[in-house]
């Protein structure tokens, strides 16, 4: 340590080697230098690239098609990886219930795909017509034929709003018809549809068949978002909601203890629940909607505001294919026939699933895919290795469910309904401001980071 | 481990998405330091109670004003966690005024020759 006399003070300054660097400066130089550390620490270990020369097919640009195609080419060396989906736009689907509550511009669920597609992906801008797993080979609208070697399905699923009769997603937005599922411009007309319904007040019906849905927690979140926004504008005192579920009694939700926090709040809310009671028809011109129970009896009701949920199935072109479920409660939905553990084709043994189209007892959402996507990159290098699928999918989900604006409750679960936090000290159960900022401002970052196969 | 990975892509890919106005930061920030680095007047000592006194009060109002830019309110802060969430948001804001303030106080804060 040399020393400095200036002005009658010592002043001391530190010699390259010395290891008595100034405090301060040795302070900012620790923490810079922490910060690889940090990243080194908190990043998952890198493995060296396996070399084969496999190819693999991926039919779907969506979540999980993408993000388990970086996921390979990080994993694989000399693999030839091919993306098969038309769609130019790639929709950020958590977002819509945003857009479709006014919270959000339409822009920020827009992406183009390209922007997404991993370096080294080959994208073929097509649709897959037609599986045909027994000879390796997918059929394009273009009308190639695509051989492949290993298979990932990640077609999404389908709105089957044909099960509707009179039903017309053109019309979403006009006569207080709406639904947030259907895209990004069905979402913004929803959102017009609900400002202009705030405004009086009325009528509201909100709907939700049974059977598989994707972001099970979206007519909720949209009946939660109805009332606050009535409240908002002061006319939720001259509204009435009613909220008609094709699910048993007393059920809104899969996991007990949030579908009883649910009703409680809806009770407050004074929303009146009715069960077994199927949307099957609507009349958007006349604002009447039809319900049926499993009797068969049906009630046709007027509305000011109406939320159609669609039922759901498999495309066509998984539904038709011998690659569907046989037999069982996943077979008339047409669904991916894959084991709930390993993702794995269950008869094709070079076939995986991601993300929707998946026949699985639960988990059609964005953290479903952020939680299976690694799996099902690491159980098919496997596979190509030659060994056994051993990573297994516990059916990992999660919920943010806006309770209001400002609001919301972070609920994650597995394929049994047991609450699974992520951090120990988050309380599902408990409605707060850092799940709406998740909602709202962390969850996309992560779903990108996911689509780039980091995380 | 993997949630404080999490956590740093996340808020990698929020710098990503915001890089103008990040860019624009850095660009001040790495203007300022050099300036105040090369002139050999620049008053540090004296600049740090101006950039911490900076700090608190970004800090503060970063505290009071982060639930509803983010169409919140305080009165949505329900349990310990959302307080600590909100109180580490501020504190980012905090240090990152302090960065900015420290070189321009610095410079501005002249010793006497």
């Amino acid at each position: 340590m040399k020393q400095r006399h200036v002005n009658g003070k010592i002043l001391t300054t530190d010699v390259p080697g010395s290891g008595a660097a100034d405090p301060q400066r040795r302070r900012w130089l620790r923490a810079f230098s922490a910060v690889p550390l940090v990243a080194g620490i908190a990043a998952p270990a890198a493995k060296a690239a396996m070399k084969t020369n496999a190819r693999i097919v991926i039919a779907g640009s969506g979540l999980g098609g993408i993000a388990v195609a970086s996921r390979l080419m990080k994993q694989l060396d000399g693999a030839s990886v091919t993306i098969i989906d038309a769609r130019q736009k790639h929709y950020y689907q958590p977002g819509f219930t945003l857009v479709a509550t006014g919270i959000w511009p339409v822009d920020k669920v827009l992406d183009p795909t390209a922007d997404f597609i991993p370096a080294g992906v080959k994208w073929i801008p097509e649709m897959v017509t037609e599986f045909d797993p027994a000879a390796n080979a997918v059929l394009t609208s273009g009308g190639q034929r695509i051989a492949y070697d290993y298979l990932v399905v990640a077609t999404g699923l389908q709105l089957d709003y044909a099960q509707i009769e009179g039903m017309d997603v053109a019309a979403i937005g006009r006569n207080g018809l709406t639904s947030v599922y259907a895209g990004p411009d069905a979402a913004v007309a929803t959102w017009n549809a609900l400002d202009a319904f705030r405004q009086k007040g009325g009528q509201a019906l909100m709907t939700l068949p049974s059977g598989p849905l994707k972001c099970a927690g979206a007519p909720l979140k949209m009946t939660f978002m109805v009332a606050d926004r009535l409240q908002q504008a002061g006319t939720l005192a001259n509204s009435r909601i009613d909220f008609h579920t094709g699910l048993p009694t007393d059920t809104v939700f899969g996991v007990k203890v949030v579908n009883d926090d649910v009703l409680a709040r809806w009770k407050a809310l004074g929303i009146h629940n009715h069960y077994l009671s199927k949307l099957v028809a609507v009349d958007p011109g006349a604002r009447k909607a039809t319900f049926a129970s499993p009797e068969g009896q049906r009630e046709t009701l007027g509305y000011d505001f109406l939320h159609v949920v669609p039922p759901m199935r498999a495309p066509d072109v998984v539904k038709k294919s011998d690659l569907a479920w046989k037999e069982g409660g996943f077979a008339p939905g047409g669904w991916l026939e894959v084991d709930k553990a390993t993702l794995q084709h269950r008869r094709y043994k070079n076939v995986f699933g991601i993300g929707d189209i998946n026949g699985t007892p639960r988990g059609k959402t964005a953290a479903t895919v952020k939680k299976s996507a690694p799996l099902v990159a690491h159980n098919l290098t496997q596979v190509i290795a030659g060994r056994e699928p051993d990573a297994r999918f516990d059916g990992y989900t999660s919920c943010p469910l806006i309770v209001r604006e400002g609001s919301a409750m972070l609920i994650e679960f597995d394929y049994d309904g047991k609450l699974t936090p992520s951090l120990p000290m988050i309380d599902p159960m408990q409605e707060s401001y850092l799940a709406w900022l998740m909602k709202v401002r962390m969850l996309k970052p992560a779903y990108v980071s996911v689509l780039k196969g980091r995380v | 481990m993997y949630e404080i990975w999490l956590m740093l892509n996340i808020v990698w890919e929020t710098l990503l998405a915001a890089w103008p106005l990040v860019l624009a930061l850095v660009l001040v920030f790495a203007a300022l330091t050099l300036a105040a680095l090369l002139r050999r007047d620049a008053a540090w000592r004296a600049a740090w109670p101006v950039a911490l006194a900076g700090a608190v009060i970004v800090g503060m109002a970063s505290f009071l004003l982060l639930p509803s830019l983010t169409l919140s309110s305080l009165g949505e802060l329900k349990y310990w966690v959302d307080w600590l969430a909100l109180a580490g948001l501020a504190a980012g804001f905090a240090l990152l005024a302090a960065a900015l303030l420290l070189p321009l106080a610095a410079l501005l804060k002249r010793q006497p020759t």
